[in-house]
């Protein structure tokens, strides 16, 4: 029985999945505060919700990238 | 016989493209990320493009659940015609119950029953039924649906907004989450573009290797992967809509945040899987991905009864796909005639649920009620309207 498989699927399924759901949630919050009417935001906040996206973005890549077989045979 | 079984691979792969239109478009078309029709174009083309982007088969028929090869059986034809007959029969039973299911299990299924009874008992081997099938069964909504449950709290937790001196809930603006959905279940798509036509494309390789038209060890020709993925194209964007609303709404209400937590788990647990060495279902992921999703959002309640239908059903994969690939074995064993009947009788099973399907037809129109609740709608609105969608989802079953 392969549990070790196993258990790396899992493992790697909880981390990826994780930190990409905790970036874009970052993001879509500090695009929240962002946008807020009151109270002005200060004037990082937005370019810091673009660069969580950004690194959501790579992730998008990186499962591009694992899944075109071309890129690592 | 071969073009009997090429038309017959190239159907299973149709209802494999319908099957699993819904695991990765059922949560963005529930939430309203992207439309019905748009959803299963997308689908669609990504299907068509990964199908192109991986035309390595696998060696073998069935990945080593039957002792095939040079020092086992010979898996001939007329088995993975019996094979292909089961797996699509049950492909379309569960279509027409709208349950999501492994179309790869029922393959194996139909020839693990085509092989027992064509061959013998002795050509099974057991102990890669339970590592293939029943452990991946059993592990994939567990992994998947932790995961998205863990991702789903997360995603509120990080989002939910309140005013720092009163307390009130501010406005939650989670509609971002739609955008990020669109990726997510497209990664899906295409996955399972490279995966499914693939296997597909390895059946009918095989075939005319074994017929002698084509050399052993050779890869598959331009028309049967041209082929190969127009049938999963096309049955993906003809849509399972039944399946979709099952996934979309039957499991439970998906917002967006939960809907973009559900998708995140299933893309990562389908890639992890697939290049870690522990295959598992992307139906099964899929599926455990919604109900975690469900659990995780407060308010939000997951309908067991369906999950436990679901269950059943992929209790019955193996055996049901089993019986019907045993059955056609068996027929065809007898020589034309048989195959002729065997031929007969399946179109003819497919087209009555086909026709009983269209009594109470679902599509794009009607598959899922979407809840348009735009960013600015605050939160009592939200609840109420949800809960009506649970009392008219509750009316149809």
């Amino acid at each position: 029985m392969k549990w070790l498989e196993l258990l790396s699927v899992a493992g790697a399924t909880l981390v990826a999945a994780v930190s990409v759901v905790v970036l874009y949630a970052l993001g879509v919050r500090l695009t929240a505060i962002a946008g807020d009417v009151q109270g002005s935001p200060a004037a990082w906040i937005r370019p810091l919700s673009y660069v969580c996206f950004g690194f959501c973005g790579l992730a998008v890549l990186f499962g591009l990238w694992l899944i075109v077989p071309y890129f690592h045979h | 016989m071969v073009a009997l079984v090429i038309l017959l691979a190239l159907f299973f792969d149709f209802t494999n493209g319908f099957h699993d239109t819904a695991n990765a478009m059922a949560t963005p078309i529930a939430t309203g990320a992207i439309k019905p029709k748009t959803a299963v174009a997308l689908a669609a083309v990504l299907n068509l493009v990964g199908a192109f982007l991986s035309t390595e088969v696998a060696k073998t028929v069935s990945g080593g659940i039957i002792k095939e090869g040079s020092d086992g059986v010979q898996i001939t034809p007329d088995i993975i015609f019996a094979g292909l007959m089961g797996a699509i029969l049950w492909n379309m039973i569960t279509w027409l119950k709208g349950l999501p299911s492994s179309s790869s299990h029922a393959l194996f299924g139909g020839l693990i029953g085509a092989a027992i009874a064509g061959i013998g008992i002795h050509s099974i081997n057991f102990e890669s039924i339970l590592q293939k099938v029943i452990l991946p069964a059993v592990f994939a909504p567990i992994i998947a649906g932790g995961v998205a449950y863990l991702c789903t709290r997360l995603a509120y937790a990080l989002t939910s907004r309140h005013d720092p001196e009163t307390g009130d809930k501010l406005t939650q603006k989670r509609g971002g989450f739609r955008n990020g959905q669109v990726f997510t279940s497209s990664l899906v798509a295409l996955a399972h573009g490279t995966n499914d036509a693939q296997k597909t494309m390895g059946i009918i390789t095989l075939v005319l290797i074994s017929a002698g038209t084509q050399p052993a060890g050779s890869g598959p020709q331009w028309w049967v992967i041209t082929a190969c993925a127009l049938a999963i194209a096309i049955g993906t964007y003809a849509g399972g809509w039944r399946i979709i609303r099952t996934m979309g709404s039957g499991l439970t209400e998906v917002k967006p945040a939960q809907g973009f937590a559900a998708e995140t788990s299933t893309a990562s647990a389908i890639l992890a899987s697939s290049h870690l060495g522990f295959a598992l279902s992307t139906t099964q992921v899929a599926s455990g991905s919604v109900i975690g999703s469900g659990m995780g959002c407060r308010g939000t309640t997951v309908r067991w009864g369906t999950a436990g239908r679901i269950a059943v059903g992929w209790l019955f994969t193996l055996p049901a796909a089993g019986i019907v690939g045993a059955l056609t074995a068996l027929l065809v064993q007898t020589g034309v005639i048989g195959v002729v009947i065997a031929a007969v009788v399946g179109t003819a099973a497919v087209a009555y649920m086909f026709v009983h399907s269209r009594k109470s037809p679902v599509g794009h129109d009607n598959a899922v009620q979407i809840e348009e609740v735009g960013q600015a709608v605050q939160f009592p609105k939200k609840k109420k309207s949800a809960g009506k969608a649970v009392k008219n989802g509750g009316a149809k079953r």
